[in-house]
């Protein structure tokens, strides 16, 4: 019942007239950025992230706003999803196959209704789970020494990229970018400038801020201007907004199924809330798919993927906090945002910083109750917002971004940085190269070869101190297993698509 | 050929690397911290030169450039962004900021005079948001006008 208390206390912290106020209006970005297509949780995070910071807010009222906002992209997400057929944000697509259907068939007020519903429960389930498993990770995660730490680190990039499809060395390849970036600066230890150029601007290191939002924000822009903007589809047309509560009902298996599934996604490391949605609409399809109604518009189709990716997005946050190691892209930007503030998450962080630990649960409890209210009551103010022509939307981003980051110092150096990321984000995404990756090497190189270099210092330049704990031994055989599990994957897959186009020939 | 562009990246890359991994050799400390400034790029920096090579030799997935049509509009769209940090300072946040966001809304795809409108409309806006609202320093005019 310790639990209790803490969260008790997590209530008072929570309950601030600015807390609240930044939760509400988090919420209320977070809905409409994941319903806006083209802005999803990663961007929507990374452009508020320099207005926090310029700001000057605590951490703990930056972390409620921002996880505000990402709760709310996700909620968000799916409204696009059933009324243009267009996912608002990457985790919503799975939405699209029974939502739309759905909407089509004259059922959108039901289909966004039950989304919603099934958004709060995946959404709540994991915010208990990380009030329960949480503290437990962080305790076992005591006992890491530098050398675990290190080991932990080496999973973490190893396994970032996912299972999916991808060619994993480009994955690796981005994560070494990030490392190598993460090293420019002078050297915290021996205070010996590195890669600097005699730019006394990198003398502070590189700001993964800087790097993250021209990687996500600016390169979304130069990504979007690819595409014509005159080819939107028009949003389905909805004459009544409330759902039968009949409807909802007969889906409360697919989202608590959904939620477990999307849960455990989430808590993985190199998943987050768009397998965690995949994983949940796959597993529902084969467990209730007796008539195939499936991606013909069944609620369980629209309640399963939805519970999924809230639940996975929950649960992504228990390894960033309890561990320091994210597990999905957004949860790295928040990562970042923390770690700008001097905030190490990490074991230490449950004991040193209880208010801002439990501050955040009891938010997103809040949290889930006031999405829970903008997106059934209120959502048709979104569907009228979500309309907002990209023309319009995107400039006006652009201009937020510039103002954020060059409010954080003030510095003209800054921007061009953010610039030069936009381009590197622009083509590491059209060469189907994750940006995650990098963004987590930037992150997380400092305190790597930190922690490296104590445990060397410990064992006076042996290197066998790296295998010398049962905790990093079993991170590298773990890291092993991915690696060979990653790559038979992709050689599987090319040998498929090279079969396919030698029968189509 | 196919993967040219994986392969221009995976070479850029190695040539980086290959830089990165020499000059860290010229990183060294007489005393204190055991491993010193010099090792852990070189753990970062030799598998990053494999595996670009690998990329070079064996490069995966087809990239799809945009065309003509569409590079001129990320081209000036770009020149936009580079042109506003570099005149934002001159002409004062307002200013600036308009004109960025009437160029980027007119290569989105917006009518020339809605995006101008949303640029007059906005550039001020934004700065009173910041600066008069929030709190945020911001020049209005800049150092042109004194």
């Amino acid at each position: 019942m310790e639990v209790l208390s803490l969260i008790g206390n997590g209530f008072l912290v929570a309950l601030t007239p600015l807390n609240i106020g930044l939760l509400l209006m988090g919420c209320f970005v977070g809905t409409l950025l994941g319903a806006l297509p083209g802005l999803g949780p990663v961007n929507g995070v990374a452009v508020l992230i320099p207005l926090t910071f310029a700001f000057g807010f605590d951490p703990t009222s930056s972390l409620i706003l921002l996880c505000a906002v990402y709760f709310g992209c996700m909620y968000g997400g799916r409204i696009s999803s059933i009324l243009l057929n267009i996912p608002g944000d990457e985790p919503a697509i799975m939405t699209t196959l029974d939502g739309y259907p759905m909407a089509v068939q004259g059922q959108a007020a039901n289909a966004l209704a039950i989304s919603g519903v099934a958004s709060f429960v995946g959404a709540t389930i994991a915010v208990i789970g990380l009030s329960l498993f949480a503290p437990v990770l962080a305790r076992a995660a005591i006992h890491f020494g530098p050398a675990d730490y290190f080991a932990l680190y080496i999973l973490a990039f190893a396994t970032i990229g996912g299972i999916a499809g991808v060619d994993p060395r480009k994955t690796l390849l981005s994560a070494a970018i990030g490392l190598m970036l993460a090293t420019v600066g002078i050297d915290p230890i021996s205070g010996v400038p590195r890669y600097t150029m005699d730019n006394f601007h990198l003398y502070d290191g590189i700001q993964p801020i800087i790097a993250l939002v021209g990687l996500f924000a600016i390169s979304e822009i130069l990504l979007l201007l690819e595409k014509s903007a005159k080819d939107r589809p028009k949003a389905i047309k909805v004459d009544r907004w409330m759902p039968q509560w009949s409807a909802i009902w007969p889906t409360r298996w697919a989202m608590l199924r959904g939620s477990g599934v999307g849960f455990v996604a989430g808590v993985l490391p190199g998943a987050g809330a768009s397998l965690g949605s995949f994983m949940a609409y796959v597993f529902e399809k084969q467990k209730s798919n007796g008539k195939g109604t499936f991606g013909k518009g069944d609620p369980r189709g629209v309640a399963a993927p939805e519970a999924g990716n809230n639940a996975a997005a929950g649960g992504a946050l228990i390894p960033m906090l309890s561990l320091g190691v994210p597990g999905s892209g957004t949860t790295a930007v928040l990562l970042a945002m923390l770690i700008s503030l001097n905030v190490q998450p990490g074991p230490l962080l449950f004991e040193r910083q209880p208010d801002l630990v439990w501050g955040l649960v009891a938010s997103l409890y809040l949290a889930n109750i006031a999405l829970l209210v903008l997106n059934l009551p209120m959502i048709g103010i979104f569907t009228r917002l979500m309309m907002t022509p990209t023309w319009a939307l995107m400039p006006v981003v652009a201009a937020i971004t510039f103002v954020g980051v060059y409010g954080i110092s003030n510095s003209i150096f800054d921007l061009e940085l953010m610039v030069f990321f936009g381009v590197l984000g622009y083509i590491m995404r059209k060469l189907d190269i994750s940006l995650v990756p990098l963004v987590l090497g930037l992150l997380l190189g400092g305190d790597m070869e930190r922690n490296l270099r104590r445990a060397m210092s410990i064992s006076d330049g042996d290197w066998s101190i790296l295998i010398a704990s049962p905790i990093s031994i079993s991170l590298y055989v773990l890291t092993i297993g991915f690696l060979a599990l990653s790559v038979w994957l992709a050689v599987r897959d090319h040998k498929q698509s090279k079969a396919e186009r030698l029968t189509e020939g | 050929m196919s993967g040219l562009s994986v392969r221009l990246f995976g070479a850029a890359v190695f040539a980086i690397a290959a830089l990165y991994t020499l000059q860290s050799q010229t990183y060294q400390i007489t005393f204190g911290d055991v491993l010193g400034p010099s090792v852990f790029p070189l753990i970062v920096g030799i598998p990053m030169m494999i595996l670009s090579a690998s990329l070079v030799i064996f490069p995966t997935g087809e990239v799809e450039w945009p065309g003509k049509d569409r590079l001129w509009r990320q081209a000036v769209a770009l020149a936009a962004f580079v042109g506003y940090t570099m005149v934002m300072e001159e002409l004062g946040f307002p200013i600036a900021t308009a004109i960025l966001i009437a160029v980027v809304g007119i290569v989105m795809g917006g009518a020339p005079w809605r995006a101008i409108a949303l640029g007059a409309v906005f550039g001020p806006g934004l700065w009173a948001l910041f600066d008069q609202v929030l709190g945020l320093p911001l020049d209005f005019l800049g150092t042109l006008f004194g």
